[in-house]
């Protein structure tokens, strides 16, 4: 599936894209390296050099997958969903935003049953619920019984006591 | 179901009692260090001599444990049942990460523990003792490499140490940074360097095997059973003792800080705390109140300065 | 004879009913989390570590042995089940036992691949026990310049394996050593690309890495797809072996642990170069070479030991350098550290009974296994055919728990996130994901072994190759990167084309 190179002439647009951010990505590890005490002490190398060397090899790769993108030569991506991503993605932006003051469960609740309706079941209610108990047993059983520390919040704190 | 647990929980909430309270220590590092093991070591004797009826610990690890004092200072302010454990690496974590929270940010109750740094050298080196070796590095810096810790750390810090007051500039260290005590005792078994530094307890037992020489001592006056001098006895004025302590919450009162003080101390009285130590090869270093407080300053000062020296911090 | 003795010591250890009972946990465990699909070994054991903490050490390390054994068998199932390997080192067993499962055949491909595990788990753990201390000896002559070029030449094998896009595999590994500049430079203690931020100043977690490229990027990419896959497979005829299947598989067996071992012996090697290598083997000596690419037993038979004793091999290096080779080692590297356990030269002496109790534990791990496994194919197979929802959502769940035990900072959780994004976006385009990984592990050790060789030397790049040991590991290193390419003009690279260009 994914071997599958087209052949065609077309510029591909994501191979720029991707070429930019290599390039970003070099562009801010040879800043970095400026700011960096030059003085490679007795090893002549310093704190500095490798990075930027890591910098000029994300330049090649960047220049050459422009080429790549002019030749048409990147695998083209098969008709995406869009949905089921973004669902998967509120859901874990959810559970970060949620985890420290509502607890591992409710925040675990929110991811589990956002993705479950991102691979299409519903209703929400009914996924979030579900992913409520499974958050809930999980934080009983590695928090209460295997002695990680799992952020609780008021729903923990009823339920398994401080 | 549901109801048993809340019924539970509720009447466990009822039950604690006023007195001895609970204590949540923070290690601020990965499970398994020494931190972390000092913050276990604590919850186990607390619990098991009666000073505190639960003591839970949290690790938050990171950059010298300026990650997790960070976040102690932020998030505990004012509780008197926060405890945090730190020492000695993390007063150079502070200066060389340019932390915006010290220790001024958090309320030291006592120093703990303490190890001893050594140098040694490989048993085929011929380098016979601390003066042969300070001899060689004031000849050529370059040629005598160092294998130790971190950079900024203990380690690092003594043979800037040394170098100072033997009149070497500290910049010309040729020090080579391991991240652990056993990949550098491997550089130093290896002859991979000329010398080694590290706590004494991770090279006791390579002395003892005769694969490695001991040349000097951190400590202010001779280890006993341990056949080296220290550093003050070959005439270099450096001691420096690796500490751990134990600090409370910021903002909290007077009479808060006295209670955590007297658990401590009553920590430190403990049979169970002493074995501990013992079991551990920790030495017993207690050290509270204004003492500490004075202790604390010195070295905040004393490291400062010598990490400027060395050139880790501008 | 002295490592015998001990070795004995430690399974009589281990033959306590209450260890056992520790192992048959972790075992369970381990397979339980390891089967979901995304978690491979290494994962598997990160997200149990915290399990075993609280245990005494003997129990303790058992349930480790478990759960480590467990994942690696767990991994192989999704392969051959659901055609999504939890890592690289199973990406071929997909290749025919996913086709096996596809005719009905799951049973034997599972049963072989147990089986396979178990042969090439117990001749390599017993290879490393006897091997390994002579090993020793090597390594403490070996120091930065000849970790520096052993290093070197694990870049130059992983990315000679990356197949047939050159461009895409090294753009992902130069990701990986990009992020792996992230935090304080191990030698000045400088603080590189933390913009202030405290937590990224111990660099990037490669936990957080992994989970997020491999578990949530490929949660992004498989809800994405338009239409569903096709998901399990009903088990058609014998779930058992037959005696044809025995015949084919044993020597097969025999051949993957003796790649195997040696490769992950190798601290460059590594399970997922030996399996590839072990596919083309038995590809080429198969009796029935047309029944490659349509479910030839053999080619889950021999990759499958072969994963498997490299695994073992690579605890090799991993005892006696303290060198972690895959992720899965680096994770196990950190469960050594929960007991005290500081892998490298000196640990056979300064913690022999930890060692032999490690290896006892080992053995032990692997025969429960199996046990545990055979009659138990068939409740596997049910387990995977939880619906894709749920499945997934479990799996977020369980890949975000990880994280969240270890760290759960929002910084931490952001990452996870972000990496997640990228890896569901390195999917779509076709970049491996794995060398990511790779380059944030050897990246930081490679650039450290190398300063600490230039400092010791002061400056003096030869240096580098003054022994014959570093001379040589850098010789191999060049045939490496060259004898590929003549391969590959030749037509012979086609097996190692084909294996990773779905690589994932």
């Amino acid at each position: 599936m994914r071997g599958l190179e087209s052949r065609q002439r077309r510029p591909q647009w994501a191979a720029f894209v991707i070429a930019a951010g290599l390039a970003a990505m070099a562009l801010a590890l040879l800043m970095d390296a400026a700011g960096q005490k030059q003085d490679g002490g007795y090893a002549g190398v310093g704190p500095g050099d490798v990075p930027r060397m890591v910098a000029y090899g994300l330049l090649v790769l960047s220049g050459l997958t422009v080429v790549a993108g002019f030749r048409g030569a990147l695998p083209e991506p098969e008709v995406q969903n869009k949905g089921p991503v973004l669902w998967i993605l509120t859901g874990l932006g959810l559970q970060l935003v949620l985890l420290h003051w509502a607890g591992f469960a409710i925040a675990g609740a929110m991811l589990f049953g956002l993705t479950a309706r991102g691979f299409g079941k519903g209703p929400l209610w009914l996924t979030v619920g579900v992913g409520f108990l499974v958050a809930l047993g999980i934080h009983g059983v590695f928090d209460g019984l295997l002695n990680l520390n799992l952020p609780a919040g008021p729903v923990e704190r009823l339920v398994f006591g401080g | 179901m549901k109801h048993v647990l809340l019924g539970a929980a509720m009447a466990v909430a009822l039950a604690v009692p006023a007195y001895a309270q609970d204590y949540t220590i923070m290690a601020p590092a990965a499970p398994g260090g020494g931190w972390d093991g000092t913050a276990r070591s604590i919850q186990e004797v607390m619990q098991a001599e009666g000073i505190a009826p639960s003591v839970e610990v949290i690790n938050v690890p990171g950059a010298g444990g300026t990650v997790g004092l960070a976040q102690f200072a932020a998030d505990s302010a004012g509780d008197p049942t926060k405890l945090i454990v730190g020492g000695y690496v993390m007063v150079g974590a502070i200066l060389t990460n340019g932390s915006p929270v010290s220790l001024k940010d958090v309320t030291p109750i006592a120093r703990l523990t303490g190890d001893t740094e050594a140098i040694v050298v490989p048993a085929s080196s011929d380098i016979m003792t601390i003066n042969d070796l300070v001899e060689k590095m004031k000849a050529d810096p370059g040629s005598v490499s160092w294998a130790g810790g971190s950079a900024g750390g203990a380690d690092h810090i003594l043979v800037g140490l040394l170098a100072k007051s033997a009149g070497v500039d500290p910049t010309k260290i040729n020090y080579v940074a391991y991240s652990g005590g056993g990949e550098a005792l491997a550089a130093i078994l290896g002859n991979q360097v000329t010398a080694g530094v590290s706590s004494i307890g991770e090279f006791s037992e390579q002395v003892k095997a005769g694969t490695m020489r001991l040349l000097a001592v951190s400590s202010d006056a001779r280890l006993e059973g341990v056949d080296a001098p220290t550093l003050k006895e070959a005439g270099y004025d450096v001691v420096l003792q690796n500490w751990r302590m134990v600090a409370a919450a910021p903002g909290i009162t007077d009479e808060q800080k006295a209670k955590i003080a007297a658990d401590i101390e009553k920590l430190n009285a403990s049979a169970g705390w002493n074995t501990m130590l013992a079991t551990k090869g920790w030495s017993n270093t207690y050290l509270a109140g204004d003492a500490f407080t004075a202790q604390l300053e010195a070295d905040i000062a004393a490291t400062d300065a010598i990490l400027r020296d060395i050139g880790l911090v501008k | 004879m002295e490592s015998f003795n001990l070795l004995m010591q430690g399974l009589s250890v281990a033959l306590d009913p209450m260890i056992l009972l520790y192992a048959l946990i972790g075992v369970t465990l381990g397979t339980v989390v390891g089967v979901l699909p995304g978690i491979g070994p290494a994962l598997t054991v990160a997200l149990l570590l915290p399990v075993t903490y609280g245990l005494d050490p003997a129990g303790s390390l058992i349930m480790f042995a478990g759960i480590y054994y467990g994942g690696m068998y767990g991994g192989s199932t999704t392969s051959i089940l659901l055609n999504t390997p939890g890592e690289s080192a199973s990406i071929v067993t997909a290749i025919e036992g996913n086709q096996m499962a596809r005719k009905g055949r799951a049973g034997p491909a599972l049963a072989t691949a147990a089986i396979g595990s178990f042969v090439a788990g117990l001749v390599a753990t017993l290879l490393l026990a006897f091997l390994a201390p002579q090993v020793v000896k090597l390594a403490l002559t070996l120091g930065p310049r000849e970790y520096f070029a052993l290093m070197v030449l694990a870049f130059v094998t992983v990315s000679a394996t990356f197949g047939d896009s050159a461009l895409r595999g090294l753009t992902s590994l130069f990701i990986g050593l990009a992020l792996a500049c992230v935090g304080i430079d191990g030698l000045t203690g400088a603080a590189r690309l933390t913009y202030g931020v405290p937590q990224l100043m111990d660099g990037i977690e490669t936990t957080t890495l992994a989970v997020a490229l491999f578990a949530i990027g490929e949660a992004f990419a498989v809800a994405a797809v338009v239409a569903p896959p096709d998901g399990m497979h009903q088990i058609k005829g014998r779930v058992t072996m037959a005696a044809e299947d025995w015949r084919r598989s044993w020597k097969s067996w025999i051949r993957g642990t003796f790649i195997g071992f040696p490769i992950g012996a190798m601290p460059a090697g590594g399970a997922d170069v030996a399996s590839f290598l072990s596919y083309a083997t038995e590809k080429k000596l198969a009796e029935k070479p047309e029944e490659f690419g349509h479910g030839a037993i053999e080619g889950v038979a021999g990759p499958e030991a072969a994963n498997n004793a490299a695994a073992a091999g690579t605890l090799v290096p991993l005892l006696t350098l303290g060198l972690p080779t895959t992720a899965t080692a680096a994770i196990m590297l950190a469960g050594f550290q929960q007991f005290g356990l500081q892998p490298g030269p000196l640990l056979f002496v300064t913690n022999a009974e930890l060692v032999w109790g490690l290896i006892a534990s080992l053995l032990i791990a692997n025969v429960m296994l199996v046990v545990l496994n055979l009659p138990l194919i068939g409740l596997w197979i049910r387990l995977l055919s939880i619906p894709r929802h749920w499945l997934y959502a479990g799996i977020l769940l369980f890949a975000t728990l990880g994280t969240i035990g270890v760290n759960p900072s929002p910084v931490e959780l952001g990452m996870l996130i972000l990496f997640g994004v990228m890896g569901y976006g390195m999917r779509l385009y076709g970049y491996p994901v794995a060398p990511v990984v790779v380059g944030l592990i050897l990246g930081p050790m490679a650039e450290q072994q190398l300063r600490r060789a230039l400092a010791i030397a002061q400056g003096d790049w030869s240096t580098l190759v003054s022994t014959p040991v570093s001379a040589i590991l850098l010789t191999v290193a060049a045939l490496f990167l060259i004898v590929p390419l003549i391969l590959r003009y030749t037509g012979r690279g086609a097996v190692l084309a084909q294996v990773a260009g779905d690589e994932d």
